[in-house]
């Protein structure tokens, strides 16, 4: 089994463009590939790629190489019409030869460069050498006009996308996310700072839910039931689901750990939770030798839902605007109680994670099947053991209880965040994506 | 010729207590007067480093530097200052004037007695002997010392127990034939250690995360020196800060989560030590992107550290002047006292990686002093050192031997800026240089113990750390109020040396088993 190593992945890939060059017909899902490995590696290198902002970027580029795909002799169907405000795609000129594979080269390359042009200076030189080396292997034995129009076309793809991207709410991120200025909601029920990071003072994208949405009508559309009533009552739900919290982190096992660091998915610090799924997605479409519409297909639905989610979960978090495990627990338990993860810096219902996990799950079973049984390798590179699971819904369900083994989320997030990503994953598996 | 003027000017000026409000010094930049002339330039490869190194190379009291160049050769500038006057220095040729050279450091390697340099560069790493009157030649063949081909950023030194010979760690950033995928190529960092009076080959320091700054550093007072790495997370995968056991003979072995290590992970660039709060230990203040962490000992003797760089008002995270307020990006940092107030100070480096547009291109460097609360409050900006060029190294060092301490700083793809401390209502102050009779003459690894009444300052006297930039000369101690002040140096074999008067404003000579020496210009 292959190791999910990105770098070890992109030179593979390179030694397949140099034979498939040969062939005069590299498969231009190679070259998507390429570049959504590269984009791993820069959501994890890029001082704004928060998780909600990497599931845009997802979103953005899964579509623009659907939009791209579908535009060609593929059984992909446009996504316009059916994604808010998406406007159809440039038409190809009748008659006139194309290679998709340099399209595809053109339409990342530049939607990748405007997604991540606030990258440093090594993001930067590794994107300029990577697109001269997939360039140079695209267009070996292809002939010059059919090199310009495919890139011309491929450029003009991407920038429609790019024009739709920049009215959506999120398309600028100041401050890495962390507003200037922001006023907390008073009151014990409400998110305080959960940490000394000066910077982190004021929660992590206030106005994300209510960025313009991809499948999903808008932020509120999948609403989620309320957390349980803020009590500092013993007796209280809220007092039980913060005491389980405690109590499991007393108790925590070996596997429980595992499971909490494995779906940590740390911004800066890894591909982001959008990015695991995305992760899992790749691996299991490269181990099927999923042709180009295949590819795009699940890609895009699953960018999509993932994107939807984080809108519609930010949506929740900011209205419930609940405060975290560790601030209950300090002030109500035990002033010394540290959890075993790092607590995001934004208010906890509902569970991110969770959201998205079950949005992402719901897509993959459409593609793949119910019981699809997998192995995970996403971690391994940061030094995390395979996981193996026997369906996507497994999966989820076990990204939502991490949260609770980290002591970052109460069960009420968590459960309830699983059905709100349910709800919201349904817009994406009911797109028409072929014709 | 040299004006000494300045004591009796110092002792009637008006003394400073560790005061509610403490007092901001002024500095004046006297880069071209001074005839300072050097740029560190580079593109990919110098986005990191561009170091200075602060050393007297010709006996004569005051301080000499080498600024590093990058693409362009590095450029040596002899101090001709008159004391207390402005300052002046010379540009000579030297032999070190190499290009590639990332970082310096000034370290007395064969204990000779005069000042060698170790150079980290793009390719192969230097050592260079001094051979007297600030004249070099390459030692590497000759202490068989191996260069290596790698990007050096950081480095730091230590006298294992019982060597004559010091051990280099040297620290090294991505492979950087790695273009396409640089992430995760951290390469090996290096441990140089002795072998009959030259280096043995290098050991690897595995696992590597890509550090941009080292220190040995006595952190649990046990005699022996940790090896603290601060490590960019930007480029590591499953990296975090470490902490090495360096004990002589035994193979290098990092300190764990048993033995209380937290795992951080940060865009780690600089460290800075001093003991804040005087109980012995050092605190440790991490440049980074955004915030900026200050550490301190948690839980002795375990290695636990708890940041506290938000109670002290360190984060230093965005730019405290000017309109460009996005998140700042920190790299060398130095503990000093500026104000002459008995209280330690911080000077830290601030500059945009390379046009990163989620952080401020006009970051201004940073002098926060400190109050008798122990908090800190940034007055570059009043002070006269807010420098806005893409700053990198630095050193805070007295240029004119007046007792205040000036700064000189290098900036990437810019000139570097030196400033004259021109204060006039400082406190008093001391300054001390260390000397040992045969090994590691200048005492790395002692602490210097200055004390006032009940209150005891500490400095560790250590090699390293910052970001590509290093001192080695008179240690400067702010003294506030005249006091009958006293000091004892802890050798770096654990003797502890008489406690001895001294008289504020004073330069002395510690020699071990011998009384203080007084320092008197020539």
């Amino acid at each position: 089994m292959k190791i999910f190593k990105s770098f070890i992945a992109v030179a593979l890939a390179f030694s397949f463009f140099a034979t498939a060059a040969v062939a005069g017909a590299t498969p231009p899902q190679n070259v998507f590939f390429s570049w959504y490995r590269l984009a791993l590696e820069l959501v994890r290198h890029t001082a704004t790629y928060t998780p909600p902002v990497a599931s845009r970027s997802f979103a953005y580029m899964s579509i623009a190489a659907f939009e791209a795909t579908a535009s060609g002799p593929s059984t992909l169907q446009s996504l316009s019409g059916q994604l808010q405000s998406l406007p159809p795609a440039p038409k190809r000129q009748a008659g006139k030869t194309y290679n998709e594979a340099v399209i595809l080269q053109a339409t990342m390359q530049t939607i990748v460069e405007n997604l991540f042009s606030n990258t440093g200076p090594t993001g930067h030189h590794a994107m300029d050498a990577f697109s001269k080396k997939i360039e140079t292997e695209v267009t070996q034995e292809v002939k010059s006009d059919v090199v310009k129009r495919s890139e011309t076309y491929g450029r003009s793809v991407a920038n429609t996308i790019v024009k739709w991207a920049m009215k959506d709410g999120g398309a600028v991120i100041q401050n890495m996310g962390f507003p200037a200025t922001y006023t907390l909601t008073k009151g014990p029920a409400h998110w305080v700072p959960t940490n000394t990071i000066d910077l982190q003072q004021n929660p992590l994208l206030p106005n994300w839910g209510k960025n313009r949405s991809f499948a999903m009508p808008n932020g509120a559309t999948c609403q989620l039931a309320p957390p349980p009533e803020y009590s500092e009552d013993k007796n209280s739900e809220f007092y039980k689901q913060a005491l389980e919290v405690v109590e499991i982190k007393k108790n925590l096992t070996p596997e429980q750990k595992a499971i909490a660091k494995f779906w940590s998915d740390d911004a800066m610090l890894t591909v982001t939770p959008p990015g695991h799924w995305i992760s899992i997605a790749m691996q299991i479409l490269e181990r099927q030798n999923a042709d180009m519409d295949k590819t795009a297909d699940v890609l895009a639905r699953l960018s999509i839902a993932e994107a939807d989610a984080f809108i519609g979960c930010w949506n929740g978090k900011f209205q419930y605007d609940l405060v975290r495990p560790i601030t209950y627990i300090k002030r109500v338990m035990d002033p010394k109680w540290e959890p075993l993860l790092n607590t995001p810096p934004f208010p906890e219902y509902p569970s991110g994670h969770s959201t998205q996990s079950a949005a992402a799950a719901l897509v993959l079973t459409q593609a793949f099947g119910e019981n699809f049984a997998f192995t995970d390798e996403t971690g391994t590179k940061d030094g995390l053991k395979p996981r193996n699971f026997k369906s996507f819904a497994g999966a989820a369900e076990e990204a939502g209880i991490s949260r609770l083994y980290g002591g970052i989320h109460y069960r009420a997030a968590i459960e309830n965040g699983l059905a709100q990503g349910r709800c919201i994953g349904a817009f994406a598996t009911a797109l028409k994506t072929r014709k | 010729m040299r004006n000494f003027i300045l004591a009796s000017l110092l002792l009637s000026s008006a003394a400073v207590a560790a005061e509610p409000t403490p007092t901001i010094p002024t500095f004046a930049e006297e880069t071209k007067t001074a005839g300072i002339n050097s740029t560190y330039k580079g593109e990919w490869v110098y986005m990191v480093g561009g170091g200075v190194a602060t050393f007297d190379c010709n006996g004569d009291g005051f301080a000499d530097m080498l600024l590093s160049g990058g693409t362009k050769k590095a450029k040596f500038y002899r101090n001709t200052s008159p004391q207390g006057g402005k300052l002046k220095f010379k540009a000579e040729t030297s032999g070190l004037e190499l290009d590639k050279v990332i970082g310096t450091y000034p370290l007395d390697i064969d204990s000779d007695g005069i000042m060698d340099l170790v150079l980290l560069r793009i390719g192969e790493n230097i050592v260079m002997r001094g051979l007297g009157n600030c004249k070099f030649e390459r030692a590497n063949e000759a202490w068989a010392f191996d260069g290596g081909d790698a990007w050096s950023t950081s480095f730091a030194a230590i006298w294992e127990k019982g060597s004559t010979w010091p051990t280099l760690a040297i620290g090294n950033y991505i492979d950087r034939a790695q273009e396409i995928s640089p992430w995760g190529s951290c390469t090996d960092n290096w441990l140089h250690r002795p072998a009959n009076k030259k280096f043995a080959p290098p050991l690897a320091l595995k696992p590597s995360f890509c550090a941009l700054s080292m220190l040995f550093t006595d952190w649990n007072k046990s005699g022996t020196p940790s090896l603290r790495v601060s490590n960019d997370r930007e480029y590591y995968e499953g990296g975090q800060e470490q902490l090495w056991h360096i004990d002589a003979g035994r193979p290098p072995a990092l300190y764990t989560e048993a033995e209380g290590w937290k795992p951080l992970k940060i865009w780690g660039m600089g460290i800075a030590s001093t003991d804040l709060d005087g109980d012995g230990y050092p605190e440790y203040f991490l440049t980074s992107m955004a915030d900026h962490k200050l550490q301190t000992l948690a839980a002795a003797p375990a290695a636990t550290f708890k940041d506290i760089a938000f109670a002290k008002g360190v984060t230093v995270h965005r730019p405290t002047t000017g309109t460009d307020l996005r998140p700042s990006t920190g790299w060398h940092a130095q503990f000093e006292d500026v104000n002459n107030d008995g209280l330690q100070d911080l000077f830290v480096a601030k500059g945009n990686v390379d046009k990163m547009p989620d952080f401020a291109a006009k970051d201004p460097n940073n002098l926060l002093l400190q109050g008798a609360d122990g908090k800190f409050t940034d007055v570059a900006s009043q002070a006269g050192v807010a420098s806005t060029f893409t700053s990198r190294g630095a050193a805070v060092v007295d240029f004119n031997n007046d007792g205040l301490l000036d700064l000189v700083v290098v900036n990437r793809n810019d000139k570097a800026q030196l400033w004259r401390n021109t204060s006039t209502n400082l406190g008093h102050w001391l300054q001390l240089k260390l000397q040992q009779p045969t090994v590691n003459r200048d005492g790395i690894g002692s602490w210097i113990e200055v004390k006032q009444g009940d209150k005891i300052m500490r400095r560790e006297i250590t090699s390293g750390g910052g970001h590509a930039s290093g001192e080695n000369g008179w240690w400067h101690f702010g003294l506030g109020v005249s006091t009958q002040t006293q000091v004892r140096v802890v050798w770096p074999d654990g003797t502890a040396g008489e406690w001895q008067n001294v008289f504020d404003d004073k330069f002395y000579i510690l020699e071990r088993d011998k009384p203080a020496k007084l320092w008197l210009l020539k």
